[in-house]
């Protein structure tokens, strides 16, 4: 029999019991962390793996135009999808699906017999093929609804709203910027299943539904859009052009309410339409902006003093910088600075340029959101180039007096000369105005975004002053509209092809504001490439005017009252009694009463005649001609009517004159009255047509 | 003669508390593919009980046979099992199952020869240390004869192949060679010897080196060498404090692999939690503590190398297996004592506690 252990063994079983007393408790601290700190996340990983979902679509949000008219919405279709697993027979579901959808007998069963939880068959689906599949009740296959997107109004603002995919996932325009908001959150059925695929009964069974998408409410306008790419499309297809933009923004907050490209495509069947058709122009590409960009060098060159409106210029039809002579499109001599604007001269423009010098035209440049991203909500936003001052040689800067060498995106260049409609400020352009929960509340308004202060009132307000006499007197004539006065200007750029200007290939656009008394909106229309003629005045300013005119009339803006035509329309009417055969005094104190003029032709004391006549509406204090009985030597003399002095009047004067007249008006040229047939103090039969020659006042 | 007490009661509280939480565990981890497999989801149930009635009759029968008279028979006991080691890599005598050869088929049920070397090599070497602890210093005299013979050991169960067993034993021995007086230097140096060959075992070919490390980060490839470890640790995550109830495990809808053998620790953390495992491991942790209070306290050193052994033997198996499962270890197929289903781990430990208890009734209070 041996002795009992000794210290030291009795030591070393001890330490051994400590050991095991170490190692129980680093598994216990292990357990905690598996089960206690990482518990949650393993048991949803568990689940996740153990489960299956369906998924379940949530419904895209919907595009609105800023008034709810709806320009982009989804529509519920059915799609076919297989759980492998759960089918029973391969072939036989195969062969019937195959002939149900059209789709290739391989095909569908080589997905149903992936190793795969869940496959799609047939995506978005008709709806009787889906009923006649669902009758067909095959163990294995199922059905989801999945939204589609659909565009009701074909390409109308396709370039603005883009495109979204099959997935619900926006592809391109608003429709990718705001895919998030858009898409919402899909929901699912979740299954749990062991590991040999069978449905666990009382396990997980869930449904989650999905969370619709938010909807979009554009700034954009349905109708003004509308008549934009109307009046886009008759210009590029007039001039035979390559491709052309047009922007409409309200300058008081920058608001895009219209934005076309041509040529265009249809959401709906985008894949039909070559790629570059989607490209918004408007948002992606720079481009010399050309005579455009004139009021900007005006409003520098007054802003930072350089120049005032006093100034005269002198053109002789060419400037030399640094020995290069640049040539103005014509020999204007000499202007004063709006007659510089109103003519286009680039002679004076480089002048301006070439006074402020590098700095200050970088300055203001940056300031105008030039040479930056404006960071509208659209994707793919580009940005011009303009010249660091280090870069800039006095070529260029006179050259950029004029609008070319730099180049800026349609955006950039619309809404620097909204600025000027703006009183100076600058606003940052947008599309989006409104995020809209499911049911129509309103989650999120974005509000106009002022950038910056760019040039003082006083300087915008004139600077938009010469540009009305652009239109009223100088090269944008075609651009007026009846009723409102209309600030632009027009452009006509070469086009810059591999680093030199090309013959031929011009750029012709047209910027017009209008009302100019009390802006609403800034209109930009671009051609690229006319054929035949291309000046800016001629190609893209009618479709201008066009634009205006309408949308003034669909927004209901008042006409302007700074012409005596708009003063005149907007007075009470006043219906001319009848007088004839009354005495003279008595016709008199009978028009008076009516608040209109008596001017009395002949010697006679009873009225024979009256122009305008009985029940006619004129403007109150409208002259009417009585002819009295007393006949004058010829007898076509009665009703003569005295020819009046209209030279030195303007085109609206003339008219007013006239028509108060009772004559008729020939137009010949435009801008100011040089001469008249017949002249002035001949006695005309009433409704005589009267011949003036308008000119423009720098022509004189 | 020695004066009887009764025998340490504790011990076999505990005992019977895991060999109860066992047999409930493996009939909640084993029903569903019992049920799907044999048609009856009882099946591994009666097994399991069936081979706790045969292990509370071993330990009867150790508890009443005093433990020293044990000792004679140490050598035979420890031959019959290198035997039997070797006669299960016969051809038509052991049965092959997952690719090893571990099993003796005896008619109704199998025994794994393995197992039962565990208790015989602590008897062995409780033998041989009481024999030769004065001379335990001496490396050649008296480290490595045990060494040869683990050697042999080692290798007979790893052409089976079952290197985790081989492992268990090698680390017992290391213990009881440590307890028994060898120099820790000399175990070290021989541990350090054995290293290059441990380390070609391991990660001589692509597939093992991949196995062998995915515990350490087993989403790295979470379908392949990490899936087992992962549906552990989903198993013992998803148990959380209180586990998901009894029965109510999903982790054992065929996802977890063995999860009534050497993965059941794992169910009972989903199934009853972190409480539940700290149950577990605290009546596990009770039985090292009565264990070794034994050793320390026989009334000779036969009886203390013995006790030693056996505490040594369990509480190693429970610290690989808890380990494997929690992923601080790579998975080496050591089942749970008492807990994990399966009677040719279950009878051998069963009587080394038996022997346990034999000893507890002569200990000096």
């Amino acid at each position: 029999m041996s002795s009992p252990p000794g210290v030291a063994l009795r030591r070393r079983i001890l330490f051994l019991f400590f050991s095991t007393l170490l190692a129980v408790l680093v598994l216990v601290m292990r357990l905690a962390w598996i089960q206690v700190a990482l518990g949650e996340e393993l048991r949803a990983r568990a689940e996740e793996d153990r489960t299956r979902s369906m998924p379940v679509q949530a419904r895209r949000g919907t595009i609105f135009d800023r008034r709810g008219r709806e320009l982009a919405i989804s529509v519920n279709v059915d799609s076919v999808f297989a759980v492998p697993a759960e089918i029973e027979d391969a072939e036989a579901t195969a062969a019937k699906l195959a002939s149900t959808l059209g789709m290739d007998y391989g095909k569908v069963l080589d997905r149903l017999t992936r190793r795969a939880a869940f496959v799609w068959i047939k995506r978005q689906i008709d709806p009787e093929v889906a009923a006649e599949l669902q009758a067909a009740d095959l163990p294995g296959i199922g059905f989801t609804q999945e939204s589609r997107r659909y565009y009701p109004k074909g390409s109308l603002a396709s370039h603005v709203l883009g495109i979204a995919g099959i997935d619900n996932q926006g592809l391109e325009g608003v429709e990718v910027v705001y895919d998030e908001e858009l898409r919402g959150t899909p929901g699912k059925i979740i299954i749990e299943y062991d590991a040999r695929g069978r449905e666990l009964p009382q396990a997980v069974h869930r449904y989650v539904p999905p969370v619709d998408g938010q909807s979009l409410v554009l700034t954009i306008d349905e109708v003004i859009q509308f008549i934009t790419e109307r009046e886009l499309e008759k210009a590029v297809i007039e001039h035979q052009a390559l491709r052309g933009v047009a922007i409409v923004m309200d300058p008081r907050t920058g608001e895009i309410l219209a934005m076309a490209n041509r040529p265009d495509y249809d959401p709906n069947h985008y894949q039909d339409y070559p790629v570059e058709n989607r490209r918004n122009l408007a948002v992606t590409d720079a481009l010399p902006p050309g005579s455009t960009f004139k009021p900007l060098t005006v409003a520098m060159a007054v802003e930072e003093g350089v120049a005032s409106w006093g100034d005269t210029f002198h053109c002789p039809g060419n400037i030399v910088i640094t020995g290069v002579s640049v040539s103005c499109w014509k020999s204007h001599g000499t202007l004063d600075l709006e007659g510089a604007l109103e003519q286009s001269c680039n002679v004076a423009m480089a002048n301006l340029a070439l006074r402020l010098g590098a700095e200050s035209f970088f300055r203001y440049a940056e300031a105008f959101n030039l040479t930056n991203r404006l960071g509208i909500d659209f994707p793919g936003e580009g940005k011009g180039s303009v010249p660091t001052p280090a870069q800039m040689r006095p070529l260029d800067l006179g050259v950029m007096g004029f609008g070319q060498t730099l180049t800026m995106t349609p955006l950039q260049l619309l809404s620097a000369i909204a600025a000027l409609a703006n009183d100076g400020v600058l606003m940052k352009p947008y599309l989006v105005k409104q995020l809209l929960g499911p049911e129509g509340e309103v989650l999120q308004t974005f509000s106009p975004t002022p950038l910056r202060q760019v040039v003082s009132e006083k300087t915008a307000r004139e600077v938009l002053q010469a540009m009305v006499a652009v239109v009223e007197e100088g090269t944008g004539r075609n651009a007026r509209v009846e009723g409102y006065t209309v600030a632009g200007k027009t452009g006509t750029a070469q086009k810059v092809v591999a680093g030199g200007y090309e013959r031929g290939r011009y750029l012709s656009s047209f910027v017009g504001i209008a009302p100019a008394s009390d802006p609403r909106i800034a209109v930009l229309v671009m051609i690229d490439e006319p054929k035949g003629t291309y000046y800016g005045g001629q190609v893209a300013a009618p479709a201008v005017a066009a634009i205006i005119r309408d949308t003034m009339r669909y927004l209901d803006v008042p006409p302007d009252a700074s012409t005596a035509e708009e003063r005149a329309s907007e007075e009470p009417l006043v219906k001319v009694p009848l007088v004839i055969n009354l005495s003279v005094e008595d016709a008199t104190m009978e028009l008076r009463r009516q608040g209109l003029g008596v001017d009395v032709r002949g010697g006679g004391g009873v009225v024979v005649d009256q122009v305008p006549p009985a029940g006619a509406a004129v403007v109150r204090g409208t002259k009417v001609v009585l002819s009295t009985s007393v006949r004058s030597a010829s007898p076509s003399d009665n009703a003569m009517v005295t020819v009046p002095e209209l030279i030195g009047k303007s085109m609206r004067e003339v008219a007013a004159v006239l028509g108060a007249l009772g004559l008729r008006l020939e137009v010949v040229g435009s801008g100011i009255a040089v001469n008249q047939y017949p002249e002035a103090g001949e006695r005309v039969p009433p409704a005589t047509t009267i011949r003036v020659e308008f000119q423009p006042p720098a022509d004189r | 003669m020695r004066r009887a007490k009764s025998p340490d009661f504790v011990l076999f509280l505990a005992m019977v508390m895991l060999l109860g939480i066992g047999i409930v565990m493996v009939f909640s981890s084993s029903a569903v593919d019992a049920s799907v497999n044999y048609g009856d989801k009882y099946y591994f149930l009666k097994r399991q009980a069936l081979w706790a009635l045969i292990g509370l009759g071993a330990l009867l029968v150790a508890m009443k046979v005093d433990y020293w008279r044990i000792q004679p028979y140490t050598k035979a006991i420890f031959l019959i099992s290198l035997l039997l080691l070797v006669v299960v890599l016969i051809p038509g005598v052991g049965i092959t199952a997952h690719g090893a050869r571990r099993w003796i088929d005896l008619g109704v049920v199998s025994f794994q020869p393995s197992e039962l070397m565990k208790l015989a090599f602590v008897l062995y070497l409780a033998n041989y240390l009481d024999r030769r602890q004065r001379i335990m210093g001496s490396f050649s005299r008296g480290v490595l004869p045990p060494l040869i013979l683990l050697g042999i050991v080692f290798a007979l169960i790893l052409v089976e192949p079952d290197l985790g067993t081989a492992v268990a034993i090698a680390g017992m021995v290391f213990v009881m060679l440590f307890v028994g007086g060898a120099k820790v230097l000399h175990l070290f140096m021989v541990g350090l010897a054995s290293l290059p060959a441990g380390a070609w075992m391991v990660l001589g070919e692509e597939y093992r080196r991949e196995r062998f490390f995915a515990f350490l980060n087993p989403w790295a490839d979470r379908l392949g060498s990490g899936f087992h470890i992962i549906q552990a640790l989903y198993a013992l995550g998803s148990g959380r404090l209180f586990g998901v109830g009894l029965g109510q495990s999903r982790q054992k809808l065929f996802y977890l692999p063995e999860r009534h053998t050497d993965f059941i620790f794992a169910i009972i953390g989903e199934e009853l939690g972190f409480v539940g495992c700290i149950f577990v491991l605290s009546l596990f942790f009770i039985l090292a503590w009565r264990g070794y209070r034994i050793a320390v306290s026989a009334p000779d050193t036969f009886g203390c190398f013995l006790a030693a052994g056996i505490t040594t033997m369990i509480t190693l198996q429970v610290i690989i297996n808890v380990g494997v499962v929690t992923s601080l270890l790579p998975i080496t197929g050591i089942t749970l004592p008492l807990i994990s289903f399966g009677g040719s781990s279950l009878v051998p430990t069963m009587a080394g506690i038996g022997i346990l208890m034999n000893i507890s009734r002569y200990t000096k209070s």
